[in-house]
């Protein structure tokens, strides 16, 4: 797309600049005085007015308003700075922003005109390390009124809008699939600015107005650190909103937004019955000023040379460890199966080598590929639906350390092939893969002519809990046909961290799919998975290059739907798609 | 040699007869009677102390506070790091109590549920996550006998060493 500030390629590792803290003032000021932009007119509600707003944590703001877009604050009796501001209303909300002018911080007020309580988003830059993230630290509190008792009532976290789904469109024509799988956090998949090819995660927080209006907020961290905060109207579907960031050019995002959605459905929520609390995610003992757990994929994964991968396989390639020996990831896989043990027969992919396999027992094979010399290998197997084996193994000597995970349907003669390797041009370690479709040579197999395995958009939409061993149970969210999102519970079964990666999708047979993901920007895990939607159960294999080695493992879950999102109408299903 | 008794007064009045028995036949029946008291209100008062202090240790345990003053010292045994908190069951045997002869030591078993906590491996992005959340942990609670020894230091009962067993 021309002009796009981000790259062409969507993928989890736009390279966004380390801006200075100067680099960041310098850019504010202006805006610091202007106000935010606005696509729509805004609202001169306040215009005339004075507002003081008493805060829990002891914040009094007092506000006065000198016209539609100058205000005059003073923070707990300090002396007063002006600065410009913007306004939107809908119904009883009202949200205004600004800047403090010289700083780089500012505010964002949702106020309830109705109770006259009020959520404060105080926001800062520069509090992390990596200066362009957006800080905030929330503050509930309300507007005083001169001779009225203080009210009692708050807005309050809360995980009601876990599950909820939207499709935005903003008043700049932005679109946006929005996606609430957590009560921490949040995945958006950007359709106008991005193509929906990949979808993001974000820390979120989830407010109570009442029940018919919430707060939602996600930062983006990892990524251009840009704060997003709005307020919604679940009935009519309308949203009034903040951005305040800066985008892969480095050009100052500060607007004010209304936006309308479509409504995508709900999926499950897992706590119990009755448990509607928010902050599912406490912050650590004795958080500073507005810190949160996170999950920081990018800064805390191994980052490998090709030198470096070829010595850590070198010293350890370990290929389907004992029970116990490996991963958390099979606690709770399908027995092995032994189909293959003894059988003779050549996988022939139509954009891939001639794979022949001479199976010794249900743990061993030879391979060799286009005719080359035979190689002997450890492999297991599964049978995830009667004829249909899902297998791996580890080609020795191939230069990119390739890993061949393969589901071969012996009812149907077909083959689909997840060629994972290493050696990719970001980080070394981190597995690349390719889709091969092929067909099935053996004795009593009959060929299928020209029909193939082909990619599905059959589970977009779907959410799925895997449950792998006690305590480890995710959910996987096919938010995009090219991407996925994956959530972790928490020890009340809320929706916590949550992360995304690419995918693809295979349709095997009805109800059954192969798919993979790429722990892209976030391990290099490269995941597969066959899923069985009757049976409720995966079988699969996961490869993997870190410090430790190179690994190869299964992976199997009890899976429980968990509900689907209308939509499949806002992607366009690409057939091909090979990421590095 | 040591004297094994109950939490139950109904108990111990039996054992403590039993145990006065063979003296008996050697001493005057006045003289025996006093001397026959006074052990059996020091094993008494010995048995309320350390039941005190097992409660103290329980309630430290159960939220989650320095438990170490209740120790005979920095070495004495500590039950592992992986038992996250440690209830009386009451559906077990009594708790038993018993004072060593030379009211010096003394050992405690007590019928327990405790839950013990498994720290799930940050080899997974999964249990990555589950940690970053402050997590990945995963909780189940066993019934096991809990064996207490205790030594009195400076006129004080102490725990000097924990211990579980499986039952």
């Amino acid at each position: 797309m021309p002009g796009t500030p981000y790259p062409k390629q969507p993928m989890y590792r736009i390279d966004y600049t380390k801006l200075t803290p100067e680099q960041i003032l310098a850019r504010l000021g202006p805006a610091a005085t202007k106000g935010p932009a606005s696509a729509s007119q805004m609202s001169d509600a306040f215009a005339g007015k004075s507002l003081k707003i008493v805060t829990d944590k002891g914040s009094v703001l007092s506000y006065r308003f000198k016209g539609p877009n100058k205000l005059t604050l003073s923070e707990d009796g300090g002396k007063p700075e002006d600065a410009g501001y913007g306004a939107l209303t809908h119904d009883k909300l009202a949200l205004f922003a600004h800047l403090i002018p010289g700083a780089q911080r500012g505010y964002a007020v949702v106020i309830d005109r109705k109770t006259n309580l009020a959520t404060v988003f105080e926001l800062w830059f520069s509090g992390y390390k990596d200066n362009r993230e957006v800080q905030r630290e929330i503050h509930q509190g309300y507007v005083e009124q001169a001779g009225t008792p203080s009210p009692s009532a708050r807005h309050a976290a809360t995980n009601r809008m876990e599950g909820h789904a939207y499709h935005w469109t903003q008043d700049t024509g932005i679109e946006t699939l929005e996606f609430y799988p957590s009560a921490a956090y949040s995945h958006f998949v950007e359709l106008t600015r991005q193509g929906g090819e990949l979808g993001y995660c974000a820390p979120s927080d989830y407010i109570k107005v009442d029940d018919d209006f919430y707060i939602y907020t996600r930062t983006e961290c990892e990524f251009s650190g840009t704060f997003t905060v709005y307020a919604i109207d679940l009935n009519r579907l309308q949203q009034i909103g903040l951005r305040l960031g800066f985008d892969a050019r480095d050009q100052l995002d500060y607007s004010l937004f209304r936006g309308e959605a479509d409504w995508l459905g709900q999926i499950a929520q897992f706590e119990k019955f009755g448990d509607v609390a928010g902050n599912v995610v406490p912050p650590p003992k004795d958080a500073k000023k507005g810190e949160r757990r996170l999950y920081r994929p990018f800064l805390t994964m191994p980052k490998m040379t090709p030198a470096q991968v070829n010595e850590a396989v070198a010293k350890k390639t370990s290929v389907f460890p004992p029970p116990g020996a490996g991963p958390q990831m099979a606690g709770n896989a399908l027995p092995s199966s032994d189909f293959l043990a003894g059988k003779t027969l050549t996988l022939r992919y139509d954009n891939g080598p001639v794979m022949d396999y001479r199976i010794g027992g249900p743990e061993d094979l030879e391979w060799r590929k286009d005719g080359g010399a035979w190689t002997k290998a450890r492999y297991k197997a599964w049978e995830p639906a009667p004829g249909v084996i899902n297998f791996g193994h580890l080609l020795e000597g191939e230069p990119d350390h390739d890993g061949h995970m393969i589901v071969a349907d012996f009812d149907n003669g077909l083959v689909t092939c997840f060629r994972g390797h290493l050696n990719t041009p970001y980080f070394a370690n981190e597995a690349g893969v390719k889709v091969m479709f092929g067909v099935i040579e053996a004795e009593g197999v009959a060929t299928p002519g020209y029909e193939r395995h082909g990619f599905t958009d059959e589970l977009l939409g779907r959410a799925l809990t895997w449950n792998y061993a006690p305590g480890l149970t995710s959910m996987h969210l096919y938010s995009t046909p090219h991407a996925m999102s994956w959530i972790i519970f928490t020890g009340d079964d809320a929706g916590g961290l949550e992360w995304s990666g690419p995918a693809s999708y295979v349709k095997i047979r009805d109800q059954l799919y192969y798919m993979y993901w790429l722990e892209e920007a976030c391990n290099g895990t490269l995941g597969t998975i066959v899923i069985n939607l009757r049976t409720l159960h995966d079988s699969g294999i996961g490869y993997h290059c870190g410090n430790e080695g190179l690994s190869m493992s299964s992976v199997g879950a009890h899976m429980r739907h968990a509900g689907r999102f209308d939509i499949v109408k806002y992607s366009q299903l690409k057939t091909e798609r090979t990421p590095a | 040699m040591s004297t094994p008794s109950t939490s139950s007064r109904r108990s111990f009045l039996k054992v403590g007869a039993l145990a006065a028995a063979p003296l008996a036949a050697a001493v005057p029946a006045i003289a025996l009677a006093g001397q026959d008291h006074m052990a059996r209100a020091q094993r008494l008062q010995d048995e309320a102390e350390i039941r005190a202090l097992h409660q103290a240790w329980l309630r430290k345990t159960a939220t989650g506070t320095d438990a170490s003053a209740l120790f005979v010292g920095p070495k004495a045994g500590r039950l592992d790091p992986a038992v996250g908190s440690v209830a009386a069951d009451h559906a077990g045997e009594p708790d038993r109590i018993e004072v060593a002869a030379d009211g010096q030591r003394a050992n405690g078993r007590y019928a327990s549920v405790v839950e013990i906590e498994t720290e799930l491996p940050r080899t997974t992005t999964l249990t990555q996550m589950a940690h970053a959340q402050g997590g990945g942990v995963v909780s189940h609670s066993e019934r096991r006998l809990l064996k207490a020894e205790y030594v009195r230091t400076a006129g004080a009962w102490a725990i000097g060493a924990l211990a579980l067993e499986r039952v």
